[in-house]
């Protein structure tokens, strides 16, 4: 009952390197994204993940929402394993998980009006043709946004308005659990913040658990709950969000919170590790987890 | 098709000029019973080889055959041959393409592997290679007989499919990885939903532009494998086998009967190229981004 709603548990994941040729010679190699990574997310917690680029935030992603296979390691809906949960194309993993992309200039299909987005995930969650414009003025409303946006394609929306239709077209199919893969770096600041307000009225609301991947703390700190702190796939820290980023405890979450400018707190600036920080910085798994 | 008309309505004055053109050799060939001032086949010895007057506005050929009429049934054969073959090419190519694009891993590779094998023959090569091989005669495929003309279709139409296969993975592949897919598939839409509804209506602007231009390479193509006795079989007018005939004509001093189909021939390659070429630069992303913006 009181369970984590996702977890992981030992997960890896590699990707094969190299052409064909390499492959046949035999010279492949593998990218190894995430490195035995185990991760328990309780219902309607906010969880915030953060890590410079290549940390392995995204791919964290795409297996918390399925479109990512683990190598190895296992990853549970509810207590109940993604294979058994996706044996069906359709299934229940597919309506319980969703996901909002960074992009949003690629999230929404340049040919399809609002209406038929939205619409099109009505149907495919069962709900009957007549109730579904109804349902979609509830969802842009939910959103923030007028009914007179159904029949807009998306180059005639904002970047703003784009991202919200991204959010209501994830919020239609009715998840449990939503990951946003930096749902705001591609926006400017005023858009960010309102987006940011949108998700953290909306994970109350509908008790939404949240997976929130960014690489900017100070947007992790205004709305998460807890934190989980990735470097070279696997995760160095976490905890609650405010205990994390007062009182870091491993020296890469320090030099993040160290990069972010002082008085800067509110604004996204996260600035590159210096190369003194990084250099004190544990490279390898064993200096990782000896230094933790 | 809203879309197809905003499309007219934005062609430059030479899209006009290569519509203008395609659209009267699609009447022509349409018309051609109604429009034709004699038989394409009927002989007239009294008047073999006259040349341009009133009477016949293009000349008489050998057998006295209005040179005219001739030319009208002749796009007949040509259209019918570019035309199809773009469409069963397109059929085939866009098919494995998207295939290809979407599934990707070992099937993406066979796909596209046969795809450049086929690709690597020139195109006559293989046209002339292959009627070569069959024969003019019609071809039994189980019970059915295939007419020469419709095998020069189907065969021509195989050929223009790698052409399509490339243009459409090329495309296909950028969308197969672009999010609005993958929100489809975390939906739960299947792979059919996705595929027709999301990936195929946005690879279409490329695959309309090829197959445009791909209509022309089709007539020349006919034309050549008319010309030199495998496609279209006399006495049925075709402007290959026109030209072909014309050949004895060119040094004895009837110029009219090589330069008419030859000109008909110039004629509708050239309107087929600007029409593609203006609804290429209409659907180029920047002249896109141009109207997007404004």
């Amino acid at each position: 009952m009181t369970g984590p709603i996702l977890s992981l548990r030992g997960v890896s994941k590699s990707f094969p390197q190299g052409g064909m040729l390499d492959r046949l010679l035999g010279r492949d190699g593998r990218l190894v994204a995430l490195d035995a990574v185990s991760l328990d997310v309780m219902r309607g917690d906010v969880v915030g993940i953060v890590g410079e680029s290549g940390s392995g935030k995204s791919t964290l992603a795409g297996l918390a929402v399925g479109l990512v296979r683990p190598t190895t390691g296992d990853v549970l809906l509810d207590g109940q394993p993604m294979a058994e949960l996706m044996r069906d194309h359709a299934g229940p993993w597919r309506r319980r998980v969703q996901m909002v992309f960074q992009d949003s200039s690629s999230a929404l299909n340049p040919r399809k009006s609002v209406a038929r987005c939205l619409g099109e995930t009505l149907a495919l969650r069962g709900v009957p043709k007549a109730q579904c414009e109804s349902e979609i003025a509830e969802l842009l409303t939910l959103v923030g946004l007028g009914p007179e946006i159904g029949p807009r394609l998306p180059h005639e929306l904002s970047g703003g308005q784009r991202q919200r239709i991204g959010l209501a077209r994830a919020l239609a199919m009715k998840p449990e659990v939503l990951i946003a893969d930096e749902p705001v770096s591609a926006l400017d600041v005023s858009l960010q913040a309102q987006v940011i307000n949108l998700l953290s009225r909306l994970t109350r609301e509908l008790g939404l658990t949240l997976l929130f991947i960014s690489h900017d703390l100070a947007l992790v700190r205004t709305l998460c709950s807890r934190i989980v702190v990735m470097r070279k796939g696997l995760i160095v820290e976490q905890g609650p969000c405010l205990d994390v980023l007062d009182r870091p405890q491993h020296p890469y979450t320090q030099a993040l919170i160290a990069a972010v400018p002082k008085g800067l707190a509110g604004r996204r600036t996260p600035l590159p590790v210096r190369a003194a920080d990084a250099a004190a910085i544990p490279e390898t798994r064993e200096d990782i987890h000896g230094a933790a | 098709m809203s879309g197809l008309a905003k499309t007219l309505c934005g062609l430059d004055w030479s899209g006009w000029l290569g519509a203008g053109i395609v659209g009267l050799i699609l009447l022509a060939a349409i018309f051609a019973p109604l429009i034709a001032p004699y038989d394409p086949l009927g002989l007239d010895i009294e008047d073999r080889l006259a040349a341009p007057d009133m009477k016949h506005w293009l000349g008489t050929d050998q057998g006295g055959r209005d040179v005219l009429s001739r030319i009208l049934f002749g796009a007949r054969a040509s259209l019918s041959v570019g035309i199809g073959a773009v469409l069963i090419g397109a059929l085939i190519g866009v098919s494995a393409g998207v295939f290809a694009a979407y599934k990707g891993g070992l099937g993406e590779q066979i796909v596209m592997r046969v795809v450049d094998g086929v690709a690597s023959i020139p195109l006559l090569v293989w046209a002339i290679a292959i009627v070569g091989i069959l024969g003019v005669g019609p071809l039994p495929v189980g019970s059915l007989l295939l007419p020469n003309e419709v095998k020069i279709v189907v065969l021509v139409g195989c050929l223009f499919s790698p052409v399509f296969a490339r243009v459409t993975y090329a495309v296909a592949k950028r969308i197969a990885g672009a999010d609005y897919v993958r929100a489809r598939f975390l939906q739960g839409a299947s792979h059919w939903q996705i595929v027709i509804g999301d990936v195929l209506p946005n690879c279409l602007s490329p695959i309309i532009v090829q197959g445009t231009l791909l209509v022309a390479i089709g007539i020349v193509i006919e034309a050549s494998i008319s010309f030199v006795g495998l496609g279209v079989q006399p006495p049925q007018p075709s402007w290959g086998t026109m030209l072909s005939d014309a050949r004895s004509a060119i040094y004895s001093g009837e110029w009219w009967l090589p330069a008419f189909p030859g000109l008909a021939i110039s004629l509708t390659v050239i309107g087929f190229n600007l029409l593609g070429d203006a609804v290429r630069d209409l659907f180029d992303p920047r002249s896109d981004a141009r109207t997007l913006v404004a």
